[in-house]
């Protein structure tokens, strides 16, 4: 039995939830290095969520579509390379394990929002980073309120916020949540060829945070809420880098 | 006697949420946060089911499941990893080690029960006897 059979035989046996389609058939077009861009651009103009992240991305700086510069698949993809498709094939599993997590262990329903009509966080924070390295490279950022974290660790362990003190429960619950978005990916990212190795993550209080850059990869901002609770999420790539 | 089961995870975070998950059940959890930690408790306690996370700082959860089918004291052990990793190649590459099941992050604790009561035999904790009048 070949390796995809054998994959499909034990997602069975096992009870894997099935992945994002449009965002396997991105990583693989990405993985392949040869693709050329009106194939991926057709990839993504069928997919309406995927084409308005990817507009999102590739006009960094518009407060909002009638701004937009950049109004085409094509164009986006002329202008941007494939560091940004990359980012978008990432995002799309690490996006659904973070609003999986949040119905699976709070049940909580977190909703996508514009990161730029989202509360920005004000004052001292909570930020969670994993690094990943191998033939993808970059960085996944998980910004949250101090009361935001508190209210999700808390859910998680099944406790009432005021009874959670302890700091480090709090860092761990969104060191975790980190854990997941990205072990999510990095199985897409695998899947496809492009493998790669994640760090453990690093929660931090932090006092501000700066955009990161990626100097010939991707960047993609994020912002999600659920109730009170928001969560920026940011992600940078960098593909090919390949022995 | 309850049942024994070890949960290897870097997060605490989940080793309380397994923990939370199997209270109602005759059962002691012991805890190890890697994978050098899962392979001494493994040898100490020797218990009845092992969970066990894959990303782990020290020793990672595919070289303790490596190092624990090579110990024909504990290979026996059954084993179900409990991960948000769930790529190809690594799923074959961990069935053919031999786990006795996958669970994947995120996942509910009646999921975790239903997995664990597949392979160990799961017994409520006896309530306290009703007073009597």
């Amino acid at each position: 039995m070949g390796d995809a059979a054998s994959y499909l035989e034990l997602s069975r046996r096992y009870g894997f939830a099935p992945k994002p389609e449009s965002a396997s058939r991105l990583t693989q077009l990405v993985a392949r290095q040869d693709s050329n861009l009106d194939e991926i651009a057709r990839v993504i103009t069928k997919d309406a969520a995927l084409l308005k992240r990817l507009l999102r991305v590739a006009n960094p700086d518009a407060e909002n579509e009638a701004e937009y510069a950049i109004e085409t698949a094509e164009d986006a993809l002329l202008r941007n390379g494939m560091g940004c498709v990359l980012v978008l094939a990432m995002s799309t599993p690490l996006a659904v394990a973070l609003i999986n997590s949040f119905q699976t262990m709070l049940g909580l329903k977190l909703e996508d929002l514009d990161p730029h009509v989202a509360d920005p966080l004000e004052g001292e924070h909570l930020l969670g980073t994993i690094s990943f390295s191998g033939k993808v490279e970059g960085k996944v950022y998980l910004r949250i309120s101090l009361a935001s974290a508190k209210a999700i660790a808390a859910g998680i362990l099944g406790m009432n916020p005021d009874e959670l003190t302890d700091a480090n429960e709090i860092k761990d619950a969104a060191g975790e949540l980190l854990n997941i978005m990205t072990g999510n990916f990095k199985s897409n990212l695998c899947d496809a060829g492009l493998e790669c190795r994640l760090q453990p993550p690093e929660v931090n209080l932090s006092p501000d945070f700066e955009t990161p850059t990626m100097p010939g990869g991707g960047l993609e901002r994020m912002a999600f809420k659920s109730g009170k609770i928001q969560l920026f999420v940011d992600v940078t790539a960098n593909p090919w880098n390949v022995d | 006697m309850p049942l024994k089961i070890l949960s290897v995870d870097d997060s605490r975070t989940i080793r309380l949420v397994v923990g939370r998950a199997v209270r109602p059940y005759d059962c002691v959890l012991f805890e190890a946060a890697n994978g050098e930690e899962g392979l001494a408790a493994a040898a100490r306690e020797r218990p009845d089911l092992i969970l066990l996370d894959v990303t782990m700082p020290v020793m990672d959860g595919v070289t303790m499941l490596t190092k624990l089918k090579e110990d024909p004291a504990l290979k026996e052990i059954p084993v179900i990893m409990l991960t948000a990793e769930s790529g190809r190649e690594n799923v074959i590459h961990i069935a053919r080690l031999g786990v006795r099941d996958y669970l994947v992050k995120p996942f509910q604790a009646e999921q975790l029960i239903e997995k664990l009561g597949r392979i160990v035999k799961l017994q409520k904790k006896e309530t306290a006897a009703a007073p009597t009048v």
